[in-house]
């Protein structure tokens, strides 16, 4: 079976693309099958689960409000001679500032290939966790709509170049496939893709494994994930992920969020088709202990900020293709509570990477941080919908303006955030 | 098979003295009612095997036997009365676990290894083991698939702070006692559980800057529901109640608190009631409120019947049963009763419109694979591992809505379920073995393709279809036992229930 496979691999070998030089350890990288090429760029989302920060990621340093509001969590400004340097903000365009630990995103940054939209967000006020990130990854305002995911319905609304349903278009990295990617096509789930094989011995996997070729034959959802599965055993076999070398600059966090950028750039790199990846980075329900400079929240800023640089520097070559949207379901409250954290808030922050984003730029209309211009308890107001940016990097990166689908009943506003 | 007391105490004895449990496990499961070989299984009703498939962990050929004897709604009643059932063999398998019924400060100290720091691992590691122990081995199916159902509801992470002991506490003193009790019951001892004011930082929270964490989620997720009728002024009403309730730190550390000295002066008023300054109470007159609160019968009803009867649950039926809730002051045996009686029952009757099939969370999966097969296993490592690639280690899930129970959540991680039918039938996870030869006899047909044939109505309640049957047993080869039963638990048939 598996030989076969290979031998079908061969007959369908692509043409190089490019003046790309191919890496040695991409040798039987060749083979795979012309038309899987991706449509328009390949998609990361990284999705920040548990309502991130942003007013201490992005800082809005020139607001005295800000300071008075987080006595103990503000961050020094840039230019506070009484904090360690290493302790400040470091200053994005006068008024706005990164988090110390974000500061391995400065290059990207400076490239212009890093743009920030602060106060975006989406219009529900629930503040819950569960409500705003169902809605949020279904692309949705309220209850109604379609129960499947924005990005699930983006790839159904694609024609897909083939016949055969490519296992590797949309993965979502984790142990369940998250709520964006539901929908028309079915995504892999997986924790990585070196953990892809049956076990066991060889000959007795290789019987299971064309046992569970009848066995999910039928043309019910799951059977057809279960086909994809077993097509992506094939696929995993020869890409050999085990022995992928980034580029030397790339260094990769180790933990799960470092090991999935580390896997997506290997998989854009390797043009077996993959469209969408998804990645969650838990953790940023800061209530209680939050911390400035260091702490809690600053080891997983550390995290972020790593693993993107790693994925920038790693990609260099591809960064014409590849777009990131780093996204949370809200924002948190301005002022500190008793427990040296934030409750939750409403206006957030969204991040896009790659070389195609109108970079090194803080976009979206400020509200303020006055009383008057808080919502709710206290919170940063939303000035620009989520879904704006969303559409627009489908439209202007993906090559899909089938807004109706994607978002439905709701009327797009292209920002101008990417080219 | 009972155990006579004296048996039950020598034994327990044993393992209390530090016998290992390896050396006397043959006697020991022997003994704990955990049948050693195989006995030819009875012949399955597909109706009643759909009915027990969810209301247990896989029906086992006895269970399905006794169902059968006495009907499915005397089988309902008889297991909603798990106090009835006898579980010695359970019990048993429990003993060797001390820390199952250590207080909390004893479990703190106890996990404080005074020169290599604190050890967070074992407790949390035996509660595990034992939950997947109950789920394989009780004979009160219906009550632990009732308290796996409470242990999302009211969810806690053991790596949150010291919930990795308290949730233990948690496990024996709230969800278990109350699994079947009164919903205001189980709801009361939630909020005065230290594990769940560790999760949701109210232990931490102050007069000064209320922390809104415990106070949203007890409306959002434990009672009203989302849509259930408070407000954001509500949340922060109740989280000025609740300031002050806390958790000791020093003596009886882990023991529940109040502390006067935190708690917010004045009027409160929570959805549309007027609270009087009265310390603790204030928060448990809105805890009163909300177990007797309409949305929280419609939101438990329909969470419950989403639960067993799947998301298409007739709304007629969830109605009634949320009206039952009132009646009864949230008697969860009434409630119960309407779900499964009126609901699985009837649905799976002959008359009935049959029961939409629910996609086996991983739980599910792996304890429905341990049980049907018969498995022996000591719910050890190497399987809870295996929990854990598959997305659902029992309490680890981070937040608090607790595991999702929709098919799609769970639907693209198919692999590690093969991995998992293959290593179980190859021997290869330690402390768990699987006699398939014996199995195999007892499948009691002459033919092989007979013997698959009664394999898969074990495993699923019917036969395959002859072609895919016999397609299979080509894909087998010379290994038909262990292809064929791997291959079914693997299969797209076995992930539903």
């Amino acid at each position: 079976m598996i030989a076969t496979s290979r031998r079908q691999f061969l007959h369908s070998a692509a043409p190089l693309t490019g003046a790309l030089a191919w890496p040695a350890w991409l040798p039987r990288l060749a083979f795979a099958p012309a038309q899987a090429a991706p449509r328009g760029d390949t998609l990361l989302v990284v999705f920040l689960r548990g309502a991130a920060d942003v007013l201490n990621m992005v800082v809005p340093h020139g607001e005295a409000a800000y300071y008075a509001a987080r006595p103990t969590l503000g961050l020094p400004r840039p230019d506070d001679t009484r904090a360690a340097s290493g302790k400040r903000v470091l200053d994005l365009d006068g008024f706005f500032g990164l988090h110390p630990a974000l500061g391995g995103l400065l290059p990207a940054w400076q490239a212009g290939h890093l743009a920030i939209v602060h106060a975006c967000g989406a219009p529900d006020e629930s503040r819950s966790h569960f409500r705003a990130m169902e809605l949020m990854e279904r692309g949705v305002a309220d209850e109604r709509g379609p129960a499947s995911g924005w990005i699930g319905r983006h790839l159904a609304s694609v024609a897909t170049p083939s016949d055969r349903p490519n296992p590797l278009r949309a993965i979502g990295f984790g142990p369940v496939a998250p709520r964006s990617l539901t929908g028309a096509v079915p995504a892999t789930a997986l924790r990585s893709i070196t953990d892809f094989h049956l076990g066991g011995d060889k000959l007795a996997a290789a019987r299971l494994q064309a046992a569970l070729g009848a066995l999910y034959g039928g043309a019910d959802p799951l059977s057809v994930v279960g086909a994809e599965t077993l097509a992506l055993l094939q696929t995993v076999e020869q890409l050999d992920p085990e022995h992928y070398t980034p580029r030397p600059e790339a260094r990769y966090p180790a933990g799960e969020f470092g090991l999935a950028l580390r896997q997506t750039a290997l998989l854009i790199k390797a043009e077996v088709g993959l469209e969408v990846a998804a990645v969650d980075l838990g953790g940023w329900d800061t209530h209680f202990a939050q911390g400035g400079s260091d702490g809690l929240m600053a080891g997983l800023l550390r995290d972020l900020a790593d693993g993107l640089a790693a994925f920038h520097a790693d990609l260099v070559d591809y960064l014409g293709r590849v777009t990131v949207v780093v996204m949370s379901e809200f924002g948190r409250r301005l002022s500190e509570n008793a427990s040296l954290g934030t409750d939750h808030g409403h206006g957030s922050a969204l991040f896009l990477l790659g070389g195609n984003v109108v970079g090194g730029r803080v976009h979206g209309r400020w509200p303020g941080l006055a009383a008057e211009q808080l919502v709710g308890p206290g919170d940063l107001a939303v000035t620009t919908d989520y879904r704006d940016v969303l559409a627009e990097v489908c439209a202007r990166r993906l090559n899909n303006a089938a807004f109706d689908q994607i978002f439905p009943d709701y009327a797009v506003r292209l920002p101008g955030f990417l080219k | 098979m009972s155990l006579s007391r004296r048996t039950f105490l020598k034994l327990a004895g044993l393992v209390a003295a530090g016998v290992t449990v390896g050396a006397c496990a043959p006697v020991y499961r022997q003994l704990a009612g955990v049948p050693p070989v195989w006995r030819p299984w009875p012949d399955v009703d597909p109706a009643l095997f759909t009915a027990l498939n969810r209301l247990t962990f896989g029906p086992r050929p006895e269970e399905l036997a006794r169902a059968a004897e006495i009907g499915l709604a005397g089988w309902i009643e008889e297991q909603l009365a798990p106090e009835t059932l006898a579980d010695d063999g359970t019990d048993l398998q429990l003993r060797r676990f001390p820390t199952l019924t250590r207080a909390a400060h004893e479990l703190h100290a106890w996990s404080d290894k005074l020169f290599d720091d604190q050890d967070r691992a074992t407790v949390p590691a035996e509660l595990r083991q034992a939950t997947l122990l109950r789920q394989v081995y009780s004979r009160r199916q219906l009550y632990e698939v009732v308290v796996a159902f409470w242990s999302d509801h009211f969810n806690i992470s053991v790596d949150k702070g010291d919930c990795f002991y308290l949730k233990t506490v948690d496990d024996r003193a709230v969800i278990r006692p109350h699994a079947l009790g009164r919903f205001g019951d189980l709801l009361w001892a939630s909020a005065h559980s230290p594990a769940m004011l560790v999760y949701l930082d109210q232990h931490v929270s102050d007069r000064g800057h209320p922390n809104e964490n415990y106070a949203r989620e007890v409306l959002e997720l434990h009672t009203l529901g989302v849509d259930g009728g408070y407000s954001q002024r509500d949340v922060m009403e109740l989280a000025r109640c609740l300031t002050g309730w806390t958790v000791k730190e020093h003596w009886w550390r882990g023991e529940f608190t109040f502390d006067p000295g935190r708690h917010a002066d004045g009027v409160k008023e929570v959805l549309g009631m007027t609270l009087q300054p009265a310390g603790q109470s204030e928060a448990e007159s809105v805890l009163t409120a909300l177990a007797g609160h309409p949305s929280t019968a419609r939101f438990i009803t329909r969470k419950l019947a989403l639960r067993f009867l799947g998301a298409d649950a007739p709304a007629a039926l969830a109605e009634r049963a949320a009206r039952a809730f009132q009646q009864t002051d949230g008697d969860l045996r009434a409630v119960l009763r309407v779900l499964l009686l009126d609901g699985v029952a009837a649905m799976t009757a002959a008359a009935g419109p049959g029961l939409p099939p629910k996609f086996k969370r991983p739980v599910d999966f792996v304890a429905s694979a341990l049980r049907q097969l018969n498995a022996a296993t000591d719910a050890g490592a190497p399987v809870l591992e295996y929990l854990g690639r598959l997305g659902q280690l029992p309490f680890g899930w981070p937040t608090p809505d607790g595991y999702p129970d929709r098919t799609e959540a769970w639907l693209g991680n198919l692999l590690p379920r093969w991995q998992f039918a293959l290593a179980l039938v190859d021997g290869a996870l330690k402390g768990t073995s699987l006699d398939l030869e014996a199995l195999w006899a007892a499948a009691d047909s002459a033919t092989v393709a007979g013997r698959a044939d009664r394999l898969s109505a074990l495993l699923m309640g019917a036969p395959l279809p002859a072609a895919l049957r016999d397609d299979v047993l080509r894909a087998a080869g010379d290994d038909a036992g262990r292809v064929l039963a791997a291959g079914l638990v693997a299969s797209a048939a076995f992930q539903w229930r």
